[in-house]
């Protein structure tokens, strides 16, 4: 029977960890809050250390919290972050997402800085700040920085944040052989989607919507093993999952997998979600990153990686492309299906459609079609935002016995 | 035969706008390579993807229906360039391309793809087929994205 108004708006009959408000993925004031309270205050990956290959190499990232930043390698061979910001007039200081910039100069006035965050010069600055403002006055603002975990180079806003190891603790052990070695990014694109970024973390840390993949209930859900992977949850608000055999023959047109990863078995498969919105996704040959990057409640920029190793001989190299572009390219199987689902969820649940609740209520003993991963990372949410998930505005009343 | 080269062009556009899949494989020729690329300044990388044979691209049409895919209509429009004969009798040409997608609610139209096309064209049986269909795009962003490759 389909429901009333009434009953449309009544808390489904879970427990409250297993339910979230839908306005958590639409309210511009929680979104604010989130940037502060989350985004400011986790480390976040920024790009590949590949991607600086030289001295004076640089990227720019558009830190989720809000602050542009310059990623840049010095003269030592060391990575630093600053604001992408002058000191005077607030202007950008690389437009280009990527170069080299032995000294990083202000196109409006000139001002430059070194690749410490050190001001070289202030154009005619004795003439017109005399003594009052020097170089002293204005080095750039710099942003605690870490290489980790794959070569990964991750960032931080907060000064006093906990260190890059202790942030992640355990949560990346299973990968810990896996991405021991040098890695090279081979792909990387942006998809904007109007949607928000929770959605597209939560579709990283549930494989029930493997229902959507044609390719994977081929390859996967059908095949033995599929239903023993396991969730398993880590302090600030990280999981895993466990790997099995994938068929990749089983669907017409792919074939078993050639190439490998050292110390991951054949055909294997893991999955690491690290708090707010990173996911490792270490396939058999290829591993992808994800970074989500919200720009407002309902709109999100991904970046997808796809990374193999540093040593790959060419035809290694060829093979791992080809695996990578057969579901998760642009024009692959999977990936359109997924960001076709979150940009459902974002059409869906906007402001003013009347949803209500997400639910997240599947148990299975932490199996694969268990939602605890969603469950998990809601828990921490609600911790670091200090109010429930379910309950985000405080004007929430519950329906039933929960 | 300049005139031939540049409808067989545009046939393979018609033919993908109409999704008639069997009607662009007719167009191919039998050693048909098919490949997507774009260079990321952001890794400093040209990057490739998608690489198919004629027997593969085959299969990934045949395969769109098991598929969830955006139902949005999309338009190529092709300006062929160049057309060059080869050494060895094929022949080249460089096409500019574009891509409009239409959605099928209220049919917005919008541009969805820029790039180049290289084909190398050979004669297979009487008939001119692509033999290599190379294309850069200059676009790299596509929002959630579409199954059904240009």
């Amino acid at each position: 029977m389909s429901k009333s108004a009434k009953e449309w708006i009544q808390t489904p009959p879970f427990p409250t960890s297993h339910f979230v408000d839908s306005r958590i993925y639409t309210d511009e004031s929680l979104f604010k809050e989130e940037q502060e309270k989350i985004f400011n205050k986790s480390w976040i990956i920024a790009c590949h250390e590949t991607e600086l290959p030289g001295a004076y190499d640089y990227r720019t990232f558009s830190h989720p919290g809000g602050a542009p930043l310059i990623i840049v390698k010095g003269e030592d061979q060391k990575i630093r972050s600053f604001y992408n910001i002058c000191p005077h007039r607030g202007n950008t200081l690389l437009y280009d997402p990527v170069g080299n910039a032995k000294r990083i100069t202000c196109i409006f006035h000139n001002w430059m800085f070194d690749t410490k965050g050190n001001c070289l010069e202030i154009s005619r600055g004795k003439q017109g700040y005399q003594d009052r403002y020097t170089c002293e006055d204005a080095s750039l603002r710099e942003v605690k920085t870490e290489i980790g975990y794959g070569g990964f180079v991750w960032v931080n806003i907060d000064d006093d944040a906990m260190s890059l190891k202790d942030y992640i603790g355990d949560s990346m052990n299973m990968l810990e052989e896996q991405l021991s070695m040098p890695l090279e990014v081979f792909h990387y694109h942006k998809a904007i989607v109007d949607t928000n970024y929770k959605l597209w973390h939560d579709t990283n840390s549930e494989f029930y919507h493997d229902y959507m993949h044609y390719f994977n209930r081929a390859t996967g859900m059908i095949q033995p093993g599929y239903f023993d992977r396991k969730y398993t949850g880590y302090p600030n608000g990280h999981a895993s999952v466990g790997s099995m055999e994938i068929k990749y023959d089983a669907y017409a047109g792919s074939k078993a997998r050639s190439v490998g990863w050292p110390g991951l078995a054949p055909g294997g498969w893991v999955l690491i979600d690290i708090f707010p919105g990173m996911t490792f996704n270490l396939r058999t040959s290829v591993l992808r990153m994800d970074t989500a990057i919200p720009l407002g409640p309902n709109k999100l920029v991904i970046e997808f990686r796809g990374l193999g190793l540093k040593s790959d001989t060419p035809e290694q190299r060829a093979e791992r492309i080809r695996d990578h572009n057969f579901i998760w390219g642009p024009f692959g199987r999977n990936l359109h299906e997924d960001l076709l689902g979150v940009h459902g969820q974002g059409r869906a649940m906007r402001e003013g459609t009347d949803s209500k609740w997400v639910i997240h209520g599947r148990e299975e003993n932490s199996t694969i079609h268990d939602e605890v991963g969603m469950r998990h990372f809601y828990a921490e949410w609600s911790k670091k935002m200090n109010r429930p998930a379910f309950n985000p505005l405080g004007d929430n009343k519950l329906s039933k016995a929960a | 035969m300049r005139e031939q080269i540049t409808e067989l062009i545009y046939k393979s556009f018609l033919t993908l706008d109409d999704l008639n899949f069997s009607g662009y494989i007719d167009l191919c020729h039998s050693s048909f390579n098919y490949k997507i690329g774009a260079y990321s300044p952001e890794i400093r990388k040209q990057m490739i993807w998608l690489q198919e044979s004629r027997d593969s691209l085959k299969l990934l049409f045949e395969n769109l229906p098991k598929h969830n895919s955006d139902h949005s209509r999309l338009s190529r429009l092709g300006n062929v360039y160049l057309i060059n004969q080869e050494s060895n009798g094929d022949w080249s040409a460089l096409t500019f391309l574009q891509v409009f997608r239409t959605t099928l609610d209220g049919g917005a139209s919008e541009l969805f793809a820029v790039g180049k096309i290289k084909d190398k064209i050979r004669e297979e049986g009487g008939t001119l087929k692509l033999l290599d269909r190379d294309i850069q795009l200059e676009t790299r962003m596509f929002g959630f994205g579409h199954h059904i490759p240009f």
